[in-house]
């Protein structure tokens, strides 16, 4: 088990290092001098000279490079060109608004948990026909279309949720503790929701479904356990192992900012923040943003993986 | 006179499928006494599979149904007892050993806890008993280092260890019947004899009867006392094992006895294969499902059903050809030829 | 496909699984891809997924005709889709459906149903080369990958890691930054993105595949490394490929859509639903329904007959479904 964690730290390193490679080429590439920009119009060639000077943009790529990951490492991610604020802070501004979305978004797809369970349960029935087309018709809904709808129907026909905004009061941090955070949290929690709860349900479906047609099963059912034992104990382990990792890889992708839902109802989070600052060209922050997002992915993956060893045990000796 | 531990009369076991019904059992019978041990032969597709997962109800219900048939336990008909009563039957009096180890065996669960379930279960021990009984069962099917092997999982064993332990699973609660489905069959040809040699020991030890399934006739040989063949969902002939090895009557045990390798023979002899295909079990024949590749069928063969024809101490054959033709006809063939002692 | 030998097999497809190989190919399977009659007896069965198959064609079929009619510089629709008319459009909002205009028009009065015809050209467009950009990638380096396994293996998983590792709308958003806006760059920012997936799906099949026996026939044969890698091993690996293919050219479609929504991708006069819907977001509040409704119908229909015949297509090839 330990070797297993191990060698995945050692794929997690080397990852993270191409990731800061192709961020930083991509930072290299994006057409536009930030010096000019920084320096303002009608500024002459010596300030925009100087200002290159002190962001080091007139190094050698490969020593801009080392001194971008130096920065890194130090956990300094350079300072915003528009804000003139440390990117660090403004990620740990915007961190709670995705940080709450995320959680409420993936705990409202766990219930596609029992529901793709009892469709496995009940296949060819009414109900398992109704829910799978339901799932299928929703999974494809893009996320910006149904976030659309949601606050046109429930935001400003019904108003009965706040369609922007975000902020507020907080308990732990992750907890919205006042009505104005908890009600601006509910229309994109549902949103995100509500697309991943239909993929969910039918992917455990599908799990469910060839757990229950295996040769295991047979053999639990073999010695005699009830059926109940038999589904819950030896069926469900098994099904809710792929399942589980789904969950597990929204939360981390989900914290890296949904990017298309914090636009849609202007929440501020940290895909809003990147999304503004690729249209102002701040690079620092989108760089910043960009490899948060992408840290925080890998982790999640990683310990998904981990979770999933210790679940399945065939894992450990891949 | 005393009930016989097992009899099966007449099983029909259909499968309604949207390609139409696959009568993969079909008016099968076969019983068996105590501590006895009994052959089901057949190809894949004979229905040797459904009627022992029918015996145990353990047909998926759709697309399966046990359509007719009486199965005495005891005299007590298995068919007629709702679920908690059967539950109490499976792995308790009547244990299944499957074909496939691999994936017979829950990956995730150690081995243990598999073979202390059915302890816990029927016999109400606790579960530290029942683990300690499971780590003294494997011992007793001669997996080394029993103790630590108990805390494992299953795809920490090799083929034959899991075949063990499933076998240890099996008579965990002592039962009185034991079914094999080919054990064998997914392993490796040297650790055959060996698990053939652990239900037979295990037998003795625990007096069970025994019904093993397969499709190699040397199996049975070995092991079993009387036989059943079947085709195309039926039985066309059972009886002792020395009678129908013997004195066999069906053209389709001609033809699975010719296909053997005899090490007695002196001059080299082609084996004889059965010509043709395993019968399409959505187009049966009303008749024996052996027409089409049957040398020496008749007109009626494919229309009706032959009745049961006794031609030797509690062995029977269906077959149309009249007696004395057959006994003319086997004694032509090349695999019944007298060998030179 | 036609000179596979009769050994043809493949194995289960596993899009992220961390099962080694040799846990997979326990469960023996053998479906040659000459019996697309089988699969097809299968999916027939899914109505579904039938649905999404029509769903599809008449995708296509309207997509391609405006390709085609754009590339000819034909007009293909009721009305020229930039064809503005102040008086179709009295308070600026646009006017609802009508006999004459069945999806109405926008505030410019401009037909809503000729555009969001002409959009479909865009969405066409999209799935079918930014997937075969994907393909084309992923299909060399991942047959490669697992033939030859070792360092090679390890390297070019090791890179497709990395792009795993970035969530995907950003990255798309990053590669968009850098190439700027507009119509190609969108193919291409998403079809470089999307080559692991391919190329992953095929290097576990091809794992599986490459041990079986023609393949060393064929290399008793004498033939070249390449040519077992192309010409035997791929054919036999691909059924999983389609799968993803369906959801590509889906899950294309969408991210385009989100691209335009963001103002990044489609640029005017161009028009895609993406786009569209952007564009038409500022007249819901004063009550213009119909300019909104109809490209995202269009759009959510389409992306669901995609991945409703992917679906359909990989429970009728998973050889474990048992009938």
């Amino acid at each position: 088990m330990i070797a297993y964690i191990v060698r995945r730290l050692f794929q997690l390193v080397l990852v993270l290092i191409g990731v800061s490679m192709i961020t930083f080429t991509i930072m290299f590439l994006i057409p536009g001098d930030p010096a000019v920009t920084l320096a303002g119009k009608g500024a002459t060639p010596e300030t925009v000279a100087r200002i290159r000077h002190r962001l080091a943009l007139d190094k050698p790529v490969y020593v801009q490079y080392g001194m971008f990951v130096g920065r890194l490492v130090r956990g300094d991610l350079g300072e915003s060109y528009q804000f003139n604020r440390p990117v660090m802070q403004m990620i740990k501004e915007a961190l709670p608004n995705t940080a709450q979305l995320a959680i409420a978004a993936v705990l409202i797809e766990l219930l596609g948990i029992p529901l793709g369970i009892y469709s496995a349960l009940r296949q060819f029935t009414f109900w398992d026909t109704a829910l799978t087309t339901a799932a299928l018709i929703i999974w494809g809904i893009p996320v910006f279309v149904l976030g659309l709808f949601m606050q046109w129907f429930f935001g400003l026909k019904l108003n009965l949720f706040p369609i922007a905004g975000g902020g507020g009061e907080t308990v732990l941090w992750v907890i919205p503790a006042d009505y104005l955070n908890l009600s601006c949290l509910v229309l994109p929690a549902v949103t995100l929701g509500l697309i991943e709860v239909a993929y969910i349900s039918y992917m455990q479906r599908a799990s469910m479904l060839e757990v229950i047609r295996s040769d295991y099963v047979r053999t639990a059912r073999a010695k005699g356990l009830p059926e109940r034992t038999v589904v819950l104990k030896h069926g469900l382990k098994n099904a809710l192992i792929p399942v589980m990792t789904i969950a597990g890889i929204d939360l981390g992708a989900l914290m890296g900012g949904a990017i298309l839902t914090e636009t849609v109802f202007s929440r501020p989070g940290i895909g809003l923040m990147i999304y503004t600052a690729i249209g102002s060209l701040d690079l620092p922050v989108v760089a910043g943003g960009v490899l948060f997002a992408t840290l925080v992915y890998v982790i999640a993956n990683l310990v998904v993986d981990i979770g999933y060893a210790l679940v399945d045990p065939r894992i450990r000796y891949e | 006179m005393a009930d016989k531990l097992l009899e099966v009369s007449d099983l029909s076991t259909h499968f309604f499928t949207h390609a139409g019904v696959v009568k993969a059992v079909n008016g099968v019978s076969f019983d068996l006494e105590q501590g006895e041990t009994l052959g089901i032969v057949g190809e894949s597709g004979s229905g040797k599979t459904v009627a022992a997962l029918s015996v145990l109800r353990l047909i998926p219900d759709p697309p399966g149904k046990v359509v007719e048939g009486k199965i005495l336990l005891r005299g007590r008909d298995l068919l007629g007892l709702d679920d908690d009563e059967m539950r109490a039957v499976r792995g308790n009096d009547i244990a299944m050993i499957f074909q496939d180890p691999m994936t017979s065996l829950n990956p995730v669960f150690k081995i243990g806890v598999q073979i202390a379930e059915a302890i816990v279960l029927h016999q109400g021990k606790s579960k530290r008993e029942a683990w300690q009984m499971a780590a003294e069962l494997l011992a007793k099917v001669g997996i080394p280092d029993a103790q630590r092997r108990v805390n494992e999982y299953p795809f920490e064993y090799s083929g034959g260890m899991r075949q063990r332990a499933m076998i240890a699973m099996a008579i965990s609660c002592n039962p009185d019947i034991l079914i094999a489905d080919e054990p064998t069959t997914a392993l490796d040809v040297t650790i055959q004899a060996q698990i053939m040699d652990v239900i037979r020991e295990m037998q003795s030890v625990y007096n069970s009867a025994v019904i093993i399934i397969t499709h190699d006739l040397g199996v049975v040989a070995q092991m079993a006392d009387k036989v059943s063949v079947m085709y195309g969902g039926r039985t066309v002939e059972y009886g002792p094992v020395d009678e129908v090895y013997y004195n066999p009557h069906q053209p389709y045990t001609w033809g699975l006895l010719g296909s053997l390798p005899r090490l007695d023979e002196t001059e080299k002899q082609r084996l004889t294969p059965i010509k043709g295909q395993p019968p399409n079990l959505l187009l049966l024949p009303p008749g024996c499902p052996f027409t089409g590749r049957c040398p020496y069928e008749r007109e009626v063969c494919r229309q009706t059903w032959p009745e049961r024809e006794i031609v030797g101490p509690d062995h029977g054959v269906h077959c149309w050809i009249p007696l004395d033709e057959r006994v003319a006809i086997r004694e032509k063939l090349p695999q019944f030829q007298a060998s030179v002692a | 496909m036609a000179d596979t030998t009769s050994a043809a097999s493949f194995a289960q497809p596993q899009l992220d699984s961390p099962l080694p190989p040799t846990v997979e190919s326990e469960i023996p399977t053998t479906r040659p891809l000459g019996l697309w009659a089988d699969t097809w007896r299968r999916l027939k069965r899914n109505r579904m997924a039938l649905v999404g198959l029509g769903i599809i064609v008449v995708f296509l079929i309207v997509g391609m005709s405006q390709v085609i009619a754009h590339l000819a510089g034909v007009q293909l629709t009721p009305y020229d889709p930039n064809a503005v008319n102040y008086a179709l459009t009295p308070e600026g909002i646009g006017s609802p459906p009508s006999l004459s205009h069945p999806f109405g028009t926008d505030y410019l009065g401009r037909d809503v149903l000729s555009r969001t015809l002409v959009a479909a050209r865009i969405s066409v467009l999209v799935g079918v080369i930014a997937v075969a950009i994907s393909l084309i990638i992923g299909l060399s380096l991942g047959p490669v990958a697992g033939y030859y396994g070792g360092a090679t293996d390890a390297v070019i998983m090791r890179i497709a890691d990395v792009f795993f590792a970035f969530p995907y709308i950003l990255f798309v958003l990053l590669i968009m930054t850098v190439l700027g806006p507009g119509f190609t760059n969108v193919f291409i920012a998403i079809g470089i993105l999307s080559w692991a997936t391919y190329a992953r799906l095929v290097r576990g099949s091809v794992l599986s595949v490459k041990t079986m026996e023609f393949i060393e026939a064929a290399r008793a044969q004498g033939a070249s490394d390449l040519r077992i890698i192309f010409r035997h091993l791929l054919p036999n690996t691909m059924a999983p490929v389609y799968v993803a293919i369906a959801m590509g050219v889906g899950g294309a479609i969408v991210t385009e859509a989100a691209l335009s929504f963001l103002g990044i991708g489609i640029q005017p006069p161009d028009a895609s639903w993406g786009s569209m819907i952007s564009a038409y977001l500022t007249y819901l509040p004063a009550g213009s329904w119909w300019m909104l409704l109809f490209p995202s119908l269009a759009l959510v229909l389409t992306v669901f007959g995609f991945i409703s015949f992917g679906n359909g297509l990989r429970d009728a090839t998973d050889p474990k479904l048992k009938e």
